[in-house]
């Protein structure tokens, strides 16, 4: 008799509305609370990356003006060292163009005289710029799937 | 009880479900209507902008590494008429600084062309006046907000490159300019204009910044090293100068090349101009051959012309050194008599001789003896009549008659041989005359030495153009020339080097077909030194006034020039020369 009632009080608890309806709200809850923390997350790295690419622009047009400040002072040097300068300068300094006759060679045995280097010696080429990491392209469903593709599971 | 709330609860809940449908269903209605499909179209129409890079161009240096041709930033001044302010204060002040008409400027900030948000009122403006400007603009908008000045808000700089040339006029016949728009003219800007230049990006941008992409590498314009030496050219422009203010020239070149490369060290002539100014261009040219008369102005070289008919002569075996000839003074060639330039008779002579007194009767002779045949093929495989390939544009080929043109008479022959009748540019009589100085071997003039793009470097091969002369021709003919040279103790000469060359003066054509009588061309071709050449100076005077002569005018510029070259150059005397070698 006593084991009767206990059971029926387990499955009346179990079948209890406010029990049914406590769940219900859990599991809505549960799934408001996750697309949140994603729409949070997404927030995040949408944020982050359209910082990233604000930056990215702002370097750029750092870039383009630090070369174009580059150009400007190389040709101000040009300028300040050109010829007619250069000369102005050296008479002002007291010297004079040397003519011919008044150059004395001195013949050293064995020296031979290295040859101008014209140009420099080629730098390594750079063929593209460097390449944007995909932290910064990817989008959120991008990354899943990449992720996904990548895991050993997807890998089968 | 129980049951009521919860009909009421389930009520309330099919409400706001209901009511969430709506506005579901609201939402899925107004992203598919027609308004929205609109909105969207506009909105693509901002999410990206086609933008194109435009490479820097490209630098020139002279072989040393001095800047002959760079960029520097000039800015455009516009103003953003949305932006606008006060109108009076920004016309007044662009009138001030920019020098800008005010009335006109006002009526264009008030009442702009229909659809216009932004007008460009001055560009290549220089950057220390833009700056002052910018300046101007922070101050004021500080002020204004007080009221005591107007605002300039509105006013704005875009910044772009612009050529420049460093040097000014220095070398301005090889470099050429660049106009504005961006294209080049004349000399090695137009003819590398294309590598110069580089390639323009074209590249579609998301506006959204969430959309990152790749910046487009644009690699910049080639930059060329050429084998011009900037202090070489400014001595060869000064002594140039020199040369026309003492002989009363109406102007002059003076090309410095290395025989055994063809790489032009120095190429001056007049009149030159201010390449940072190339808007003076049709002020100080007539014409487009006067930019570089060196390589695109023809003319009748005179005497200058008889080493390539000796040359011709040895080779083809008409004469050696030693042939006897006895100058009478004229000879009849084609029926028209021949004289010399001093009308005179100069005897038993023998080859060095003709062409250490310059007879006109002795070289039409040798051209008689070989014949037309003969004669015109080394001139044509000497290049005369030909396009030399110099790597400068607006190169002029010349003109060589030869039997069977319309204007071809058998008096040619002889007067050809002497360099009456014929036009070459300098850089052609050059071109030919490194035969004589390399062994037999013509070189290719040209000025570019390297070329660097993105790192990589390629460097332009000497180039030969064949072989019209044998060596031992060579040879022989230019100890003939240094040997005429030394007996003629020509004002060409320089003291320590032993320098092969000609003279020449010639008579100038008139267009009514006869030559003027009182005006000359004078000329020099030399190199040096004769055993071992390592440059060749060619020098042209154009109707110099204090003598007519060649002998007198261009050959002393010569020996100017060429003193100064072997200091530049680094080339020692003959005799420490010899020593280095015996050593």
């Amino acid at each position: 008799m006593n084991l009767q009632n206990i059971n029926h009080l387990v499955h009346a608890y179990k079948i209890a509305p406010w029990r049914i309806q406590r769940q219900w709200i859990g599991n809505i809850l549960l799934a408001v609370v996750t697309l949140a923390m994603i729409a949070a997350l997404y927030l995040d790295v949408t944020a982050q990356a359209a910082i990233a690419g604000r930056e990215i622009q702002d370097l750029t047009a750092g870039i383009a003006a630090s070369q174009q400040a580059s150009a400007d002072l190389q040709t101000e040097l040009a300028v300040l060292t050109s010829a007619s300068v250069m000369e102005e300068r050296a008479q002002s300094l007291g010297y004079q163009p040397i003519e011919s006759n008044a150059v004395e060679y001195l013949v050293v045995p064995g020296y031979s005289a290295p040859q101008p280097q014209i140009a420099a010696v080629a730098p390594q080429p750079q063929l593209s710029a460097p390449k944007i990491i995909p932290e910064y392209t990817q989008s959120l469903l991008d990354w899943f799937a990449q992720s996904i593709s990548l895991s050993p599971r997807g890998l089968r | 009880m129980r049951q009521q709330y919860a009909w009421r609860s389930m009520t309330l809940a099919g409400f706001l479900g209901f009511f969430a449908l709506a506005i579901i269903f609201q939402v899925m209605r107004i992203q598919n209507s027609q308004e929205a499909a609109i909105f969207r179209q506009q909105a693509s129409n901002y999410a990206s902008e086609l933008k194109t890079f435009y490479p820097d161009r490209g630098e020139i240096y002279d072989r040393n590494g001095h800047l002959l041709a760079g960029n520097k930033t000039v800015y455009e001044v516009g103003v953003n008429l949305t932006a606008v302010e006060d109108p009076n204060a920004v016309a007044m002040t662009l009138s001030v600084e920019l020098g800008v008409d005010y009335a006109q400027t006002l009526a264009l900030l008030q009442t702009p062309p229909k659809g216009l948000s932004y007008v460009v009122i001055k560009d290549f403006v220089e950057a220390d006046k833009a700056a002052t400007l910018q300046q101007l603009k922070a101050t004021m908008q500080g002020q204004a907000s007080a009221g005591v000045f107007g605002s300039l808000t509105g006013l704005e700089f875009k910044a772009h490159p612009q050529r420049s040339y460093p040097e000014g006029s220095l070398a301005s016949n090889i470099l050429g300019f660049v106009n504005r728009e961006g294209r080049g003219y004349f000399g090695v800007e137009e003819k590398y204009d294309t590598l110069l230049a580089g390639n323009p990006v074209h590249v579609v941008i998301p506006t959204d910044p969430n959309k990152a992409m790749d910046i487009p590498h644009v690699p910049d314009g080639t930059t060329l090293i050429l084998t011009v030496n900037r202090d070489l050219q400014a001595a060869a422009e000064s002594i140039l100068d020199d040369g026309i203010d003492t002989y009363g020239a109406k102007g002059g070149t003076i090309v410095v090349m290395d025989p055994r490369n063809g790489e032009i060290l120095a190429m001056a002539s007049t009149p030159r101009m201010d390449l940072n100014q190339f808007w003076n261009y049709g002020v100080i040219y007539q014409n487009a051959s006067e930019f570089n008369p060196a390589i695109s102005m023809p003319y009748e070289p005179g005497s200058v012309y008889k080493i390539l008919t000796m040359a011709a002569a040895l080779d083809s075996g008409t004469v050696v050194p030693g042939t006897q000839f006895l100058d009478t003074g004229q000879i009849l060639v084609g029926g028209a008599t021949i004289r010399n330039w001093d009308y005179g008779a100069w005897g038993l002579q023998d080859m060095t001789g003709c062409l250490q007194h310059s007879l006109n009767v002795c070289l039409a002779w040798i051209s008689t003896q070989m014949g037309p045949q003969i004669f015109y093929n080394y001139m044509d495989n000497f290049g005369l009549g030909h396009l030399t390939g110099i790597d400068l544009a607006g190169e002029a080929a010349g003109r060589l008659k030869v039997p069977g043109d319309s204007d071809w008479y058998p008096v040619d022959l002889g007067t050809n041989a002497f360099g009456q009748g014929v036009a070459a540019t300098p850089i052609q009589l050059m071109m030919a005359a490194s035969s004589i100085a390399n062994h037999g071997r013509t070189v290719i003039p040209h000025v570019l030495h390297t070329m660097v793009r993105e790192g990589r470097q390629y460097s332009a091969p000497a180039q030969f153009a064949g072989s019209p002369i044998s060596e031992q021709t060579a040879d022989t003919l230019n100890g003939m020339l240094a040997v005429s040279l030394e007996q003629e103790s020509s004002d060409a000469l320089v003291p320590g080097y032993k320098i092969a060359g000609k003279t020449g003066t010639a008579q100038i054509p008139t267009p009514y077909g006869y030559y003027d009588s009182t005006a000359t061309n004078a000329s020099f071709i030399g190199w040096g030194p004769a055993d071992d050449p390592q440059f060749m100076i060619y020098v042209w005077l154009e109707e110099p006034s204090e003598s007519i002569w060649g002998s007198q005018t261009a050959a002393p510029v010569f020996a100017k020039m060429a003193a100064k070259t072997v200091v530049m150059l680094d080339i020692p005397p003959d005799s420490v020369r010899q020593q280095l070698v015996s050593k």
